[in-house]
């Protein structure tokens, strides 16, 4: 079966794979796509500034920029954890900012989440915060166990999977937790600073497990300070700073130019 | 939650109790009607069977000039030696005449004594007016003072069960928010706050009443001591109607105060 083509005029130089706004596409070809989106906190703290971006279905993109530059913001709205102040927001083909609450549910259900934070419940154990996801998603208590214990398995922490969070170390955390962020079979992964409080070798595992993602057919949009990361990983980088998006490249795609 | 029903249902049993005894002298409320000294014996009874027809009565009984005599003697008791020297004829034959329930209001009252006044061969009507209007006040009084107290106190259990939510989300506030962040819809994040709420309301209800049945027991004792005028083997527990009532109360402010306290926050 042929992938299905995305209708597309784009009016930018194709070396920067900008997707301006003044793009025409079908937004069901597209993953994410955002439409002069601005975000503005009470009383006029500018946020977000009219930040236009398109991701591709299987994606793998880094939005990278300094504390404050809005990665955030994008991520949470793009999840619905606040509302853009402008703009539209189109994830796996649903306009973000015109879903119901039951539909905000839907789409986080499509959506795998990874914090800095790991964001564990610390009361249950690794397999039971993987398999709450799943359970929440409809399957049954012991489907979401089998299918946590499996997940946990390939992550080689099946043998920690009893353990509750606060007995693993920051690393086996943060892979519970992308374990969790995959039991539903995701579209789409967000991640926020996932590594920021690891160490560079639970780090670098980390990234990598994100990076095989794209193969299970997975977008990946991954927010990150630390830029050192998209330069070692093929993907493609947002560049944010003071609410403004500067600049898009992918630097696998370059090097191969 | 436990307290706040408990005063409400102390409220309601104190109000049904004083409710049953004001009622219970209502029923010994009567109208005297003194027949005229020159009312022929035999035109007694026609008047008597016209007064018994009025659609606020009752009944009606004749007291005759004997039997209101022998009565009065017997009130007297050691006294009645000064009546000696006077005969029957000094009192006046009398109809004591009972209203209807619906007719113990002082408007109909005056209205029923207005007409016997009317009727030729009644000399005097006498009945309790200012009674009649005093406690016609205190039912008023106590009718709306059951809705304004009960309406009071039901909100306060309101918000009080609100708070209690709110305290519960605060403490659970990472496990909602995580439930939010993989995808839990909102209603299935909010039944267990419900339930919770519901329970509360369930178990507050039923310490109340238990608490005021022990002390309804405790105190019966002590109250009729104290008000010696009620009837005190006319009071009475909630009945079994109102305790499921208030029960019933105690589940939905629960549930609802959970809900709504939920809803401002997630």
């Amino acid at each position: 079966m042929s992938k299905p083509q995305k209708l597309e005029i784009v009016l930018q130089p194709p070396l920067l794979y900008v997707k301006p706004i003044w793009s025409f596409s079908v937004s069901d070809s597209l993953m994410i796509q955002l439409c002069a989106v601005s975000k503005v906190y009470p009383p006029t703290y500018q946020a977000l500034s009219d930040v236009n971006l398109s991701i591709d279905p299987r994606e793998f993109v880094f939005l990278i920029g300094p504390s404050g530059a809005g990665k955030t913001t994008l991520l949470r709205l793009l999840y619905r954890a606040e509302d853009a102040s402008a703009g539209d927001i189109t994830v796996n083909g649903r306009n973000v900012g015109r879903l119901s609450s039951r539909g905000v549910a839907a789409l986080r259900r499509e959506i795998g989440l990874v914090f800095q934070d790991f964001k564990l419940l610390p009361t249950m154990s690794a397999v039971e915060n993987v398999a709450l996801a799943a359970e929440v998603a409809g399957r049954s208590a012991r489907d979401s166990c089998k299918r946590a214990q499996e997940l946990l398995d390939q992550f080689g922490l099946g043998a920690k999977c009893r353990l509750k969070p606060p007995a693993l170390s920051g690393g086996e955390q943060q892979i519970v937790a992308i374990a969790r962020a995959l039991v539903n079979d995701p579209v789409l992964v967000l991640a926020d600073e996932p590594t920021a409080s690891l160490d560079a070798e639970a780090a670098g595992e980390t990234m990598r497990l994100f990076a095989r993602m794209t193969d299970r057919g997975i977008t990946v949009v991954i927010a990150s300070h630390d830029g050192g990361f998209s330069e070692r990983l093929p993907c493609r980088t947002a560049f944010l700073e003071n609410g403004r998006l500067l600049d898009v490249t992918n630097l696998a795609k370059e090097a191969a130019l | 939650m436990a307290v706040a029903l408990f005063v409400l249902a102390g409220f309601l049993l104190v109000e049904e109790n004083i409710h049953r005894a004001v009622a219970g002298w209502g029923t010994k409320m009567q109208i005297f009607a003194y027949l005229d000294g020159n009312l022929a014996a035999d035109a007694a009874k026609p008047l008597l069977i016209r007064v018994a027809a009025y659609p606020e009565i009752e009944t009606v009984r004749f007291v005759s000039q004997n039997e209101a005599w022998e009565s009065f003697k017997k009130s007297l008791g050691s006294q009645s030696g000064v009546l000696d020297g006077l005969s029957a004829e000094a009192l006046p034959a009398s109809f004591e005449i009972a209203l209807k329930p619906s007719a113990r209001d002082p408007a109909s009252s005056a209205e029923v004594v207005r007409r016997l006044r009317a009727e030729r061969g009644i000399a005097q009507v006498d009945y309790p007016q200012e009674w009649t209007e005093k406690l016609d006040l205190l039912l008023r009084s106590i009718e709306s003072a059951k809705w304004v107290f009960g309406g009071v106190l039901l909100i306060a259990a309101f918000f009080i069960v609100g708070n209690a939510a709110k305290l519960a989300i605060a403490a659970r506030r990472d496990e909602i928010e995580i439930m939010q962040l993989v995808g839990a819809p909102p209603g299935s994040i909010r039944f267990p706050f419900v339930i919770e709420g519901l329970v509360q309301g369930l178990v507050g209800a039923a310490l109340a009443l238990l608490f005021l049945a022990v002390l309804f027991h405790l105190a019966s004792a002590a109250l009729a001591d104290a008000f010696g005028m009620f009837n005190m083997s006319q009071m009475r527990f909630l009945e079994a109607g109102m305790a499921a009532m208030l029960v019933l109360l105690g589940c939905s402010i629960g549930a609802a105060g959970s809900f709504f306290a939920l809803r401002r926050r997630m």
